[in-house]
């Protein structure tokens, strides 16, 4: 078993590791104290060939493979978690599903645009009354005059403001769950299509969280995504990607959660000596670099699975859950551990633990996770 | 072969400040090694007389002039074809050049010429057990070699600023007109134009600087800094990041590849440490830092350090000083 | 235009200082286990170059000194930058040689390059600071020279470069070919490889040869005529004193402390 990695991986690391040092670190914290989309950032990320990494090279991207996707969502999440949330619904949740299930007109009109960053993509799933049960929901798409036409509501869209294209979830066949389900490709510009309340959250605020509201909606015939009514397995799939891109983001908070932690460690001194000295930090560090390894090698092992092509379903949601919980139990101990002025957001510790808790919920709640996990160990009802 | 000569420059028709810290670096191998010291004074214009004058005041005797209309500011090539012809002619045993802009091309490749030992940026020269000994920066400041040179001719060039102007120490003494042969369209390079910036006038003389670093965020941050400059008397300067981003001119640059101070007083602002700046201002008597990483580099190098953005410490120092003057 | 662009793969400058130790037996740096990073003037003569070969058309050629598994890194991150090739001399010794020496090695490996208008390389690496392998190559293969470079353009018959000087810049006109030294500037920042470059990389020529395949080497000729006595770390100086409180009391303390000094 080799655990290193090649070296264009670490090339790549190091390069990601660099833009996001000069680019996003200087202005994390202001991106989160006065959210804005940082439009900059992104349009550089895009000029390095960040935004379609698993993209080929015949559609403008870099035809990288699921491990080098981690490593730069990790790299970008440690700088600025909101960043990257915009960053990876592109690659994770646009890229990716039009590659594996767009016609290769859809692959051509769509994919260079989003590699190049000259639109941004989102994922419209989750409904009012549809979230961990996402598979029941209800915007519906009736065929009409050779066209889809589609109604409903979507919620809690990342990048829905800034969005060109949206990736929507919609029921066409009149069977209940996931086998009514159809994808669809809908353009911003299409009648009928507009973004309605802008939520503001507890964290990863430069990235935009909108309701997507859909009326009489519509959708030319080819932009259907994938087959009919395959929209479920579509979904699904998609999320076992966007899971590990997730854990990565995970990874990239509770690393700059124990490289804040170790830093102020040194330096901060009470009762006569640096507070590194004392046992109880020097058990919260180990702790926390020993967690954080083992959430790396479990989203590794995930990507690598459906790098091979194999199915990974059970493995994504693994490192999901134990990146995520390990982010947020990271980000909790480093605010403690920096105590008064890990509570001040003169120090970015306190954006850490606001940050971390999103990836226990979305993409799948750690408790969705479970459940899957253990459907591949006990086997479903 | 005898003697040491040193290569003075007066290219911008008078002499040059470096050239008379190489006597100083003469005047430590001198002795020791029983050599007379000579000058070949390049350059050009009636300056040339008392730039002459002014190395017998420092105690150099023998002066070899050379004055020719392609001896001006920045004309390598020229330069090393006439300082070729005299070194040749007078033979010395070590050749000693300012590092300045001129001597640091000219020195390795005189070298090259005279088939010569070559050490570069010495910042210490001595003669040990009757070799000559000298020192140089290493690592970004962080170390110092001690190199001994074991074969003549050598040619030795001194690191500006790290010499002291030695006491004057008149002589009577001697100038001989040297003339030299210099094919001006067998040059490959040519000045076209000196672009002179406006300096920050006296960084390297100052008393007391301020240096701004990456940490000011932008050029309106080194107003500030000018205005703190003002109230103190003091020069303002720059690390590497300010300078490449264009916030101020590039010869506001302190550091190994810009300028080496060793005021009274240095003040850094913004400025996270990188080893290449420090070794620009090691030389310094009381180091400040102000910066809002309490864990920067520059305070493994500071004396006093106030962990504190600057745009709250600076202002209120600026007023206190005022207070103080005032008081 | 056809460039050579010399790199030399050194530790991170900005290593902290408890990782920064001298080996005594070779009176060198520690390197072993030390962070690699191409020196940081070599990128911006590699800037410069894939700059003028963006404007004038022409061939990149980065060329590296040093033992071969190291090296490597420094080729891979010129190729994904945009070099067309790259060789390495590859000397299994590693580092210790003097600039005297590299310089002899690099000329070797030029003449076998075979045809340039241009070699570009750092002011100064940023490791031993000598500043003289440029001069040296310039006088080796008979080239121009200019040191401290900061901007390059082509003329009818040449170049036209921007010297860095003591009182400001020089405009130079030079001939080719030419050998100049390069330092940084707002115009030549190294820029970042793009990740699909970085795997292109892969498919670029790569010649490896062997430094005693080389003549001129420094087994070669004479020994440079200085030799390295030792290198030694100076007396760390005092722990720094931070100065407590908010910005009015640690200006207040300044201000005291610079009076007490006499500075004030």
């Amino acid at each position: 078993m080799d655990f290193e990695l090649n070296e264009e991986h670490r090339l790549i690391q190091a390069t990601v590791r660099e833009f996001a040092a000069k680019e996003i670190l200087p202005v994390a914290a202001e991106l989160d104290h006065n959210p804005r989309y940082p439009a900059e950032i992104i349009a550089s990320a895009a000029a390095l060939g960040l935004l379609g990494l698993t993209v080929p090279e015949e559609y403008g991207g870099a035809g990288l493979d699921g491990l080098a996707n981690v490593l730069v969502q990790e790299e970008l999440a440690r700088a600025s978690a909101g960043v990257q949330a915009i960053v990876t619904v592109q690659n994770s949740l646009v890229c990716d599903p039009i590659l594996r299930f767009g016609t290769a007109e859809q692959k051509r009109r769509y994919l260079p645009r989003l590699v190049g960053g000259e639109w941004l993509g989102c994922y419209c799933l989750t409904e009012p009354a549809a979230g961990s049960d996402a598979m029941s929901l209800q915007t519906r798409a009736e065929r009409r005059n050779g066209e889809w036409v589609l109604t409903g509501q979507k919620i809690f869209v990342t990048n829905g403001l800034e969005a060109q294209l949206c990736i929507v979830y919609a029921r066409t066949e009149p069977v209940p769950g996931a086998r009514g389900i159809s994808a669809f490709l809908v353009e911003k510009s299409f009648p009928g299509i507009s973004v309605g309340k802008v939520e503001k959250k507890l964290g990863i605020k430069c990235s935009s969280t909108v309701e997507i509201v859909l009326a009489d909606c519509r959708v030319p015939a080819e932009n259907l995504l994938g087959a009919r009514g395959r929209g479920g397995p579509i979904a699904l799939a998609t999320l076992d990607g966007g899971r590990i891109g997730i854990a990565a983001q995970a990874l990239g908070i509770a690393r700059a959660a124990l490289e804040e932690c170790v830093a102020y460690a040194s330096l901060r001194e009470q009762f006569g000596q640096p507070i590194k000295e004392f046992q109880a930090i020097q058990w919260a560090v180990a702790d926390m670099a020993t967690r954080i390894d083992a959430a790396r090698l479990l989203t590794y092992r995930a990507a690598w699975l459906r790098d091979r092509g194999e199915r990974c379903t059970a493995e994504a949601a693994m490192a999901k859950l134990v990146a995520s919980e390990t982010a947020m139990w990271a980000a909790h101990r480093a605010v403690q551990l920096f105590g008064g002025y890990g509570y001040i957001q003169e120090y970015p510790v306190e954006r850490f633990f606001r940050d971390a808790k999103i990836t226990e919920i979305y993409e799948g709640t750690s408790e969705v996770q479970r459940l899957v996990i253990s459907r591949h160990i006990l086997g479903r009802r | 072969m005898t003697g040491i000569c040193i290569i003075a420059g007066a290219l911008d028709g008078k002499l040059s400040r470096s050239s008379l810290e190489l006597i100083g670096g003469a005047r430590m191998l001198q002795g020791p090694l029983g050599q007379e010291v000579a000058a070949v004074l390049l350059g050009h214009g009636p300056g040339l007389a008392e730039a002459a004058a002014d190395l017998h005041r420092h105690g150099v005797g023998r002066v070899y002039r050379c004055d020719h209309p392609l001896l001006t500011a920045g004309q390598t090539d020229a330069v090393l074809v006439a300082g070729e012809q005299v070194v040749r002619r007078t033979g010395p045993e070590v050749v000693l050049i300012a590092a300045d802009t001129v001597g640091r091309e000219l020195a390795p490749r005189l070298a090259y010429r005279l088939r010569a030992a070559l050490a570069t940026e010495c910042v210490e020269l001595g003669v040990e057990d009757g070799a000559i000994v000298v020192r140089r920066q290493v690592y970004g400041g962080r170390a110092l070699a001690t190199l001994v040179v074991r074969t003549r001719p050598a040619v030795l060039s001194v690191k500006p600023h790290a010499l002291d102007v030695p006491q004057p120490a008149p002589v009577a003494g001697t100038v001989e007109d040297v003339s030299v042969a210099i094919d001006a369209g067998a040059l490959p390079t040519r000045v076209r134009e000196v672009l002179r910036e406006q300096a920050e006038l006296g960084l390297e003389d100052a008393q007391i600087v301020i240096g701004g670093g990456r940490g000011l965020g932008g050029p309106e941050g080194f107003a500030l800094l000018a205005e703190l400059a003002k109230q103190l008397g003091g020069a303002v300067g720059a690390s590497r990041p300010p300078t490449d981003a264009g916030w101020v001119p590039v010869n506001w640059q302190i550091g190994q590849t810009g300028k080496t101070i060793r005021p009274a007083l240095y003040i850094a602002v913004g400025i996270s440490g990188a080893t290449q700046h420090i070794a620009g201002v090691t030389g310094s008597r009381t180091i400040v830092a102000i910066n809002r990483d309490p864990e920067a580099p520059i305070f493994s190098s500071a004396h006093l350090g106030i962990v504190g953005d600057y745009r709250e410490v600076v202002p209120a120092l600026i007023a206190k000083v005022k207070e103080l003057k005032g008081a | 235009m056809e460039i050579i662009v010399c790199l030399k793969q050194v530790v991170d400058p900005e290593l902290p200082a408890r990782d920064f130790a001298i080996d005594p037996a070779t009176r060198r740096q520690v390197r072993e286990g030390r962070p690699l990073v191409i020196s940081t003037y070599d990128e911006n003569a590699l800037e410069v170059a894939l700059q003028l070969k963006d404007r004038v058309g022409g061939k990149v050629t980065a060329l590296t000194l040093g033992p071969q598994g190291v090296a490597g890194d420094a080729i891979r991150l010129a190729l994904a930058m945009g070099a067309d090739e790259a060789v390495a001399v590859d000397d299994p010794h590693g580092v210790g040689l003097l600039g005297v020496e590299k310089a002899r090695v690099l000329t070797a490996a030029i003449r076998r390059i075979g045809r340039f208008d241009l070699v570009l390389c750092g002011c100064e690496s940023a490791d031993w600071v000598e500043r003289v392998v440029g001069p040296l190559l310039a006088e080796a293969l008979a080239a121009a020279c200019v040191t401290f470079v900061s901007r390059i353009e082509q003329t009818n018959g040449g170049l036209l470069v921007r010297r860095m000087a003591d009182e400001g810049f020089h405009q130079l006109e030079v001939r080719l070919p030419a050998v100049l030294s390069v330092t940084s500037d707002e115009t030549n920042r190294p820029r970042l490889p793009k990740v699909k470059d970085i795997m292109t990389a892969r498919r670029k020529p790569v010649q490896v040869w062997p430094m005693a395949d080389l003549s001129g080497t420094p087994a070669d000729g004479d020994a440079p005529g200085v030799e390295v006595r030792d290198v030694a770390l100076p007396e760390r100086t005092a722990r720094c004193e931070f100065l407590p409180g908010d910005a009015a009391a640690q200006v207040a303390a300044l201000t005291q402390r610079l009076r007490d000094l006499k500075l004030l």
